[in-house]
């Protein structure tokens, strides 16, 4: 299974930021996070109680459209539940998210009327590390992860594009680090036991080990060194922690 | 301990929260309290992580926070010392800048040491304060209000607040600011990370020194002009030295090289 890359504060100026490299889909994707500012002129979406989010997908070559403000609408929602928008210094203010898509097929373009779900996943690990980056408070991380299932029954983990424009269903899955589904995306036709089988496969890609089922039959999807996508993000994290804080003493 | 914890938000402090100590437990930054649950005599809680970084822990004061990346942005603390930069005034406040792209902070034109209503000190917009946040307010989305003088006493302190009049100020990360203020909070050499200050200063010292002033929003200010000669190369290579070892992580031992290798280049130190 290729495995994806990340940078973490690639980006000097901006308060966090993180690119990632989807090994699937091909796709480079670099996201900043700006936050809490005052959102310039919009006074109509200042919430009083809490931080407004502001999520913006960029294609590469490209002006955003309908597809993208559709996108940014299911990050949006995902991100309103983890997001502690009301600790000091939050409320009124606003939390800018800005993710560039570049690199891929086509040049990182979703062309008009594409689905944007095979690149979901990619986007929501780029938002992630560069909110953990910019050091936002959040109550918990997550993890997603896309999967496709063939005109043979099939199912297939880090489908690519083509693999997504065949198949008869395709599904994103989106887990918390405490094991709540977070987020459900589907398109084609299935019923509720392949969704199911979708399932299972999507919680041990992202969490390792499988949700305890029905019959009790677990099957191993994670490789023989216990990667998944959770200890993926951790490893990102603890690497550039260690090297950011590298002139620590180490007996302190 | 043996090897650095890293958390990321969500996950829980592994700690014996029944401190032995008398000093209750503080809970710093990156970090919140929650109650396991509420009806079970004694309540029982759980400290849990909201960002990614580093655990600190600090026995002596019986404190924990996280340590986060460097970069992210300062959000106003009471008692934190920053350097603001004043926007515009207004009949009571001057309006300053202390994070760019967030609403103003509030330093009252009367909150200075000595200032009446007849002899106070006049700010234009540019100029630059270093100031103590007194209050960020109660509530949710209120002012941040800045002073320069201690409400009680009257006096600029801790001491250097006020106007800052010439010099130059660089950007450097928060993470950054905030050693620097604990390396000079420290008072045994030897026991900070961050010794760059220490070492300009000895380098400097027989040429007329220089004045700096360090705010937690990620500012530095620095001034040379004491010595007229080298005022403008002197001030650029202290700012050199500070967001390199800033960019780079710089441990003591590259500090030195650094401040050496920096002076020759600025032809101040041969």
């Amino acid at each position: 299974m290729p495995r994806p890359t990340a940078t973490l504060s690639p980006l000097l100026r901006a308060d966090g930021s993180a690119s990632y490299t989807c090994p699937s889909t091909g796709c480079l994707i670099m996201g900043s996070v700006n936050g809490p500012i005052e959102l310039p002129g919009r006074r109509d979406a200042q919430k009083p109680e809490e931080a407004t989010l502001d999520v913006l997908v960029k294609p590469g070559t490209a002006q955003a459209g309908v597809g993208e403000k559709y996108v940014e609408g299911i990050l949006k929602g995902l991100l309103g539940r983890l997001l502690l928008g009301r600790e000091t210094g939050f409320p009124r203010r606003g939390i800018v998210m800005t993710l560039v898509v570049s690199g891929g097929e086509n040049g990182g373009k979703v062309r008009r009327g594409e689905s944007y779900l095979p690149i979901l996943p990619a986007l929501l690990h780029t938002l992630l590390l560069a909110l953990l980056s910019a050091a936002i408070p959040m109550s918990m991380t997550y993890t997603a992860t896309a999967v496709a299932v063939t005109s043979t029954g099939e199912i297939k983990g880090d489908p690519s594009v083509r693999d997504a424009a065949s198949a008869v269903s395709f599904h994103v899955l989106a887990f918390s680090s405490k094991g709540h589904l977070l987020l459900s995306q589907s398109e084609g036709s299935f019923d509720l036991d392949l969704w199911e089988q979708v399932y299972e496969h999507a919680y041990a890609t992202c969490r390792g080990s499988q949700p305890v089922t029905a019959d009790g039959d677990i099957s191993m999807i994670e490789d023989a060194s216990g990667y998944n996508l959770e200890s993926f993000v951790r490893k990102t994290v603890e690497d550039q922690i260690h090297h950011d804080y590298s002139w620590m003493n180490n007996d302190a | 301990m043996a090897s650095p914890s890293i958390l990321l938000p969500g996950d829980d402090v592994l700690l014996d929260l029944r401190s032995t100590t008398s000093t209750p437990l503080k809970v710093g930054a990156g970090l919140r309290l929650l109650h396991e649950s509420a009806t079970s005599t004694p309540p029982s809680y759980t400290v849990t992580a909201i960002h990614a970084g580093l655990l600190s822990t600090d026995n002596k004061r019986n404190a924990i926070s996280v340590l986060s990346f460097a970069n992210h942005r300062y959000i106003a603390t009471i008692n934190d010392l920053v350097i603001a930069q004043i926007h515009h005034s207004s009949l009571d406040y001057l309006h300053c800048i202390v994070t760019p792209h967030t609403p103003y902070a509030l330093l009252g034109q009367l909150a200075f040491e000595g200032a009446t209503k007849k002899t106070r000190p006049v700010l234009k917009p540019g100029d630059l304060v270093y100031a103590r946040v007194l209050s960020v307010g109660v509530g949710a989305g209120t002012e941040v209000e800045l002073v320069c003088v201690n409400p009680a006493t009257g006096k600029a302190e801790p001491g250097g607040l006020g106007p800052l009049v010439g010099g130059m100020v660089f950007d450097v990360s928060v993470g950054f600011a905030a050693r620097l203020m604990r390396a000079s909070s420290t008072s045994a050499p030897g026991d900070t990370d961050v010794i760059i200050l220490d070492e300009l200063g000895k380098k400097l010292e027989h040429k007329g020194g220089f004045e700096v002033a360090v705010g937690r929003n990620g500012k530095v200010w620095i001034d040379c002009s004491s010595n007229k000669d080298i005022a403008v190369q002197a001030t650029i290579a202290i700012g050199r030295c500070l967001t390199e070892t800033d960019t780079c992580n710089l441990d003591p031992i590259e500090q030195r090289k650094l401040v050496s290798r920096t002076l020759r280049a600025a032809r101040i130190d041969p």
